[in-house]
């Protein structure tokens, strides 16, 4: 492989940092149209009751409301993402199944007047007995969420790979551990919003959205329109991390509004709502068993989980499959069998969330192993090691795995962070931890049937040939999509990426992209822009064939200039071939588009966790616990991470540190807490605990040398897969410091203090049972020498 | 969000805010850097007919050194109590407090007098002030009055404070306290309200403590002082034994309810735990 | 005190004048106008951002009188007369401040949310404390919330800035 770039694997400067910097940059909810409304959605307070009526006269009556819709102005037709599973209406009409349900919407001259019509909708409700627990949700005699789905159930599914049962029975130590996980949100800064307006037939929407084609086909599907008469437009987006996959209320509620107003809508979320909406991680219970041989190598491992859907499907049909699809990836084994219910309750709809379906499975298998380690009084690092995946190997679930550098992730990330020093030496209530991750590039298939491919892009250059533009459906959600992108039109060019701009994330201006999900753009998005880029100097190449009198096979174009191969001093500017190209040939222009190749078995679920290509990585982290307090200090955590070739290295390092803070947050500080009606105790940042600056530890982030072979210029994913490890990292150091294991998420400084405490009590216990028994020994003997040698 | 209608009022001096608030007796909340009042009417918590602004009321912003105390006016913010060399002087366990409340910008808006006449037994500043035998001055059109602070808080997240008064300022007498401290457990390092917290003050001779207070926030319906934990404490030598018990009989006197933030078991063992470390603290640091 | 003006609707109103990045403007609000809105909606002074209306995220940061506040929290009739700077007022004349050219040369913005907020604290921090140590950068900006970059790259570009160096050796 060459690595001679000229433009990728710089750390060039993000191509919207100006406008970031200065405030210029203009989010959804930035934006004004002449004639707009503002409109406000009304929820649901109670987690499951019956909609008697609704009675709207009074909020049409306050000046300034201009439109008010229930569940009869709008489309019955259901919809969600999985499409096995449509069961969401725009409003609710029968009843209402999580405090925050969708049931009725305003639109006003301004927002204050929103929050007052709210308030005169009045809504009787008789309200039902709720699903609250989700390990309970399929018991007999529990209240049905969706009556058409028997006991609760939204996803079953029993998946068994080799003979588990024989791998087990032949194995030197079986283990079986359970945990749980809790319920956490993705909390972008940027609430919601959508501004909706029609031309006659033609309906145009900016969203905060991480996929304008999936909203795109939902809506037009939804409203019974030709997708060619839906626009989607995303303007800047304030982070997403799955929260933002999916149409919402905002849509579907504002392109009614908009309708019947014949005005432009405005509608957002605030912070309260967004918790309400939710789509953030499932909650799950995890039960992990592994057999192993003697040196620690596992033979076969069984999952046994069951996740907490919320009131709605989402995306959680395919969160579930995930969730057991990528447990075999960073070890290799060959038995494995994977059970999975994923129910329904009367809280918020769970779906995508950094790491999709995997960052708690990780939790529960590296903290089941770390345990196993001991078991057998292997090292942590030790037992990955001798499990890690090789390259060029099938999971037992059928996902081809090519590149592959865990083993030599874990080799670095064990020298950077002096891993068997610290493992010698550290006092008790310091310790350290590993694990590991790994996560697709990209989904293998769409998230709807289709033919499609999933990204393409053209390049257009200005006639003078100083700029070139790129426009791509692609989706810069924050994580520089954009800046990547044209980086790699520039390289494949052969042009300079100073000289790029970037059109993107417009249904009708770019081209088709399913968007910013299963960290698939540098890959899937860059494989279309490199074949559009390489389109262009193609062209380039042959105008400047017939400019320099030299076979196009002679010539290279490189950091905007053409050249020959062969001899010196024959070159022309980018600038002034493709101004030739223009006037002689017409527009330059290049194409490109990327589909997948046909992944994966033939087994149900087969499709849910293939990709083109995995990423791996290795954390390690280390912590200082307060033993009074359970508080808990991160003195440091190494990160390192085989993500093929990287394009831009401080966005790559930005991704990772964005994934261990979410990860780290996971791990011991986040949880949305409910009350015991289901309503959300602490929907505010604060409470949620969101991390500031001043908690977060030293972080050092590295990358292994490493090529995809399948991918553009050897490329894979980093976004995600980075939050993987971390919440099992947290558990093993956690564990490693005080010798007790907490076997739920978050790992808080209280259920710390407390297993310390009752670690503490058992060892008293233990103390006192022994030297009771001691006494009793010590009579008995006593006793025995008194009969034996009678006075 | 949304803040409700409110009739908004802005009097020039202390006197014109009294006759306003006189006049609107219930009807009025008073604002002063607006942090918890806005934040309650957002949520809903709060909708009052008027709004009293003290924006004008500059005089009430002063913190300055008088004979046989230091005075701390009701409107100075936090960062202004963090970033003043009279208290950091005199007794930094005030600014030092300050600090631990909240973000710069919350700091930067936030008073005294607010974070006092709100009256929640999380509320960092009281504990520290009490510590340190500070005294209120309230303000009315009847006329004023004074009070230990100890004395203004009762019940859950109730004050002394009556309709048409106005906390006007702060003051801590000139005392023979050795050391003092404020020590609050978050479950972020900013931020975050008290899981619990406990502040001290003490007056050591030699190894001997001869005066003691310790008062707990985050700890029970209302900001609390453990009168029965500053006892044991009185007259004796100074060991780690004596302070363990000094703890522990905090964390008898506590009350804490379970909470999003930590069970009422686990707070209690932090009052323990953080009664004995102020107790420490404030022994060999001095105000700190 | 600003000018009282009712309404046909019988609202009150405030005749206020807000000193935003060095110009007057004169604005008419409601008692119960918040500082943001007002700079957004009136002003079309949008870098001043909305993330959790309740002091938690600081994505509102302006400065008032020179002190990085909360907007959200602050009532546009209590701006009256004062001193604000927003986002749009960091760079002068087209030219960006260091804190700026440092943030984006050091990778420090992802989605940009918060990144007028960060930009604002770090800049009250350096005109305050040109050689602030890293845990007073980090608490400067702790009312800030990111939720992109776990503020590594941010802590390198603000403790850059007060070395002079606002271009990493790896640009």
């Amino acid at each position: 492989m060459s690595d001679n770039h000229k433009v990728i694997g710089r750390s060039v400067p993000r191509i919207d940092g100006p406008e970031k910097v200065t405030g210029a940059a203009k989010y959804t909810g930035d934006l004004k149209f002449p004639n707009m409304l503002y409109g406000k959605i009304l929820t649901s307070p109670h987690a499951h009751a019956r909609i008697v009526s609704i009675d709207t006269s009074e909020a049409e009556r306050l000046p300034g409301v201009k439109a008010v819709i229930t569940h009869k102005d709008v489309p019955a037709l259901k919809y969600g993402l999985s499409p096995a599973r449509w069961d969401e209406s725009i409003f609710c009409s029968d009843k209402v199944r999580f405090v925050g349900d969708k049931v009725a919407a305003v639109a006003c001259l301004d927002e204050d007047t929103c929050y007052k019509a709210l308030k005169l909708i009045k809504v009787e409700y008789e309200v039902l007995p709720a699903v609250l627990d989700f390990l309970h949700a399929m018991d007999e005699g529990q209240p049905q969420v969706h009556e058409e789905y028997a006991r609760n159930i939204n996803t079953e599914i029993h998946q068994e790979f080799g003979d588990v049962e024989k791998a087990l029975a032949e194995a030197h130590h079986v283990r079986t551990d359970t945990f749980v996980g809790q319920r956490t949100y993705q909390s972008p800064i940027e609430p919601h919003s959508a501004i909706s307006m029609w031309d006659k037939e033609k309906l145009t929407i900016y969203s905060s959205t991480q996929s304008p084609h999936y909203f795109q086909h939902y809506i037009a599907r939804e409203f019974d329109m030709p997708m060619g008469d839906v626009r989607i437009i995303k303007p800047y987006l304030g982070g997403g991390f799955g929260g933002k996959l999916e149409p919402t209320g905002l849509e579907f509620a504002g392109a009614v509004l908009a309708k019947l107003t014949g005005r432009p809508v405005r509608t957002f979320y605030d912070r309260a709502e967004m918790f309400a909406h939710n789509r953030g991680r499932h909650a799950q219970y995890m039960e992990i068993t592994t057999g192993v041989d003697k040196n620690g190598k596992i033979l076969a491992a069984k999952a046994n989980f069951i996740m907490d859907g919320g009131a709605y499907t989402s995306l959680g049909i395919a969160s579930a499959y995930y969730a057991g699809a990528l447990l075999p990836l960073t070890y290799e084994f060959d038995n494995y069998q994977f059970d999975m219910f994923r129910v329904y309750t009367n809280l918020p709809a769970c779906g995508a969330q950094r790491g999709h379906g995997a960052p708690q499975p990780k939790y529960a298998f590296e903290s089941h192993l770390d345990n196993v380690a001991a078991d057998l009084g292997i090292d942590p690092m030790d037992i990955r090691i001798i499990n890690a995946r090789r390259p060029n190997t099938v999971t037992p679930n059928d996902f081809r795995v090519n590149s592959c550098k865990i083993k030599e992730c874990l080799e670095r990330v064990r020298v950077m962070s002096g891993w068997d020093e610290k493992k010698k030496n550290l006092p008790l209530g310091r310790g350290i931890g590993v694990a590991t991750g790994s996560f697709v590039t990209g989904a293998g298939y769409p998230i709807y049937r289709t033919d499609l491919p999933h990204a393409a892009a053209f390049i257009k250059v200005c006639e003078d040939g100083t700029a070139a533009t790129l426009y791509t459906g692609s989706v810069d959600i924050g994580q520089g999509s954009d800046t990547v992108l044209c980086q790699m039109a520039a390289e494949a060019m052969g042009y300079r990426y100073e000289q790029m701009k970037i059109v993107a994330a417009d249904t009708e201006i770019t081209p088709l992209d399913f968007g910013a999900y299963a960290s698939r753009q540098t890959y899937m998005s860059g494989a279309a822009v490199k074949q559009a880029g390489e389109e262009v100097k193609r062209q380039v190449l042959e105008m400047a064939s017939a400019m320099l009198g030299l076979p196009a096979d002679d010539l290279e174009c490189a950091d905007g200039r053409i050249f020959s191969k062969s001899r010196d001093g024959k070159s022309l500017s980018f600038e002034e071939v493709a101004r030739k190209h223009f006037v002689l040939r017409g527009p330059l222009l290049g194409r490109g588009s990327y589909t997948p190749p046909k992944l994966g078995g033939n087994f149900k679920g087969a499709a849910v966790g293939t990709s083109p290509a995995y990423s791996f990585g290795a954390q390690v982290g280390e912590v200082a616990i307060d033993e009074e307090t359970g508080e808990i200090s991160v003195v440091g955590i190494w990160d390192v991470h085989d993500c093929g070739k990287v394009i831009n290295p401080r966005l790559l390092h930005g991704q990772v540190h964005g994934a261990l803070y979410m990860g780290m947050g996971e791990a011991v500080w986040e949880e949305v807490i409910f009350d015991d009606k289901g309503r959300i105790k602490n929907p505010e940042l604060a409470n949620y605990r969101l991390l500031t600056a001043v908690d977060m530890p030293p972080i050092t982030s590295e990358v292994v040398d490493s090529y995809e072979p399948t991918g553009p210029w050897g490329v894979k994913e980093v976004g995600e897969g980075a939050t993987n490890p971390t919440l099992g990292m947290f558990s093993n150091a956690i564990f490693d410091a005080m010798g007790v294991r907490v076997n739920s998420l978050p790992l808080s400084y209280e259920k710390v203090w407390r297993a310390l405490k009752e670690k503490r009590e058992r060892e008293e216990y233990a103390r006192r049972q022994a030297s009771a028994r001691r006494e009793e020994a010590q009579l008995e003997t006593g006793a025995a020498t008194l009969y034996a040698n009678p006075i | 969000m949304y803040v409700p209608d409110f009739e908004y009022h802005a009097p020039k001096s202390v006197a014109e805010a009294c006759t306003l608030l006189a006049e609107l007796g219930e009807r009025a909340t008073v604002l002063a850097g607006g942090t918890d009042v806005l934040h309650k009417m957002k949520v809903g918590k709060l909708a009052p007919e008027h709004l009293v602004s003290l924006k004008n009321l500059d005089e009430l912003r002063e913190i300055r050194e008088e004979p046989g105390r230091v005075v701390i006016g009701a409107l100075a913010s936090h960062n202004q109590i963090y970033t003043s060399q009279l208290l950091q002087r005199r007794y930094l366990s005030i600014p030092m407090a300050a600090h631990t409340m909240a973000s710069n910008q919350i700091c930067n808006l936030g008073t005294v007098g607010g974070n006092i006449v709100n009256g929640v037994p999380s509320a960092d500043l009281p504990p520290i002030l009490i510590a340190l035998n500070a005294s209120i001055h309230l303000q009315s059109a009847n006329g004023d009055r004074s009070m230990p602070l100890e004395d203004f808080f009762h019940g859950a997240a109730q004050t002394r404070i009556e309709p048409g008064e106005i906390l006007t300022e702060i003051s801590i007498p000139d005392q023979a306290t050795t050391g003092s401290t404020y020590l609050k457990f978050g479950l972020r390092r900013s931020g975050a309200l008290a899981v619990a917290a406990a502040a001290v003050s003490v007056q050591v001779a030699g190894d001997t403590l001869y005066g003691v207070r310790i008062v707990l926030a985050s700890a029970a319906p209302t900001v609390l002082r453990v009168a029965g934990a500053e006892r044991s404490l009185v007259g004796r030598r100074i060991d780690d034994q004596l302070l363990e018990e000094a703890g522990y009989l905090a964390e008898q006197a506590s009350s804490p309810r379970d909470s999003i933030r930590g069970s009422a078991e686990y707070r209690r063992n932090l009052v323990g735990v953080l009664t004995k470390r102020a107790l420490r603290k404030a022994i060999d640091e001095g105000h700190a | 005190m600003a000018q009282e003006i009712t309404g046909k609707d019988g609202v009150k109103r405030y005749l206020i004048t807000l000193n935003v990045n060095g110009d007057a403007h004169s604005v008419l609000v409601k008692g119960n106008a918040i500082l943001t809105n007002v700079l957004r909606e009136q002003l079309d002074l949008t870098g001043t951002k909305k993330g959790c209306e309740l002091g938690d995220c600081g994505s509102c940061t302006v400065l008032l009188d020179g002190r990085p506040v909360d907007s959200c929290l602050v009532l546009a009739v209590e701006a009256d007369g004062r001193e604000i700077t927003t986002i749009e007022g960091v760079a002068a004349n087209g030219r960006l401040d260091a804190i700026q050219e440092s943030m984006i040369n050091h990778a420090a913005v992802q989605c940009g949310y918060c990144t007028p907020g960060m930009v604002l604290s770090a800049k009250a921090l350096l005109t305050r404390n040109p050689n602030p140590s890293e845990q007073e950068v980090r608490e400067a900006i702790s009312g800030n919330l990111c939720r992109c970059t776990g503020y590594v790259h941010i802590v390198e570009a603000v403790m850059a800035t007060a070395q002079g160096r606002v271009t990493p050796d790896d640009h």
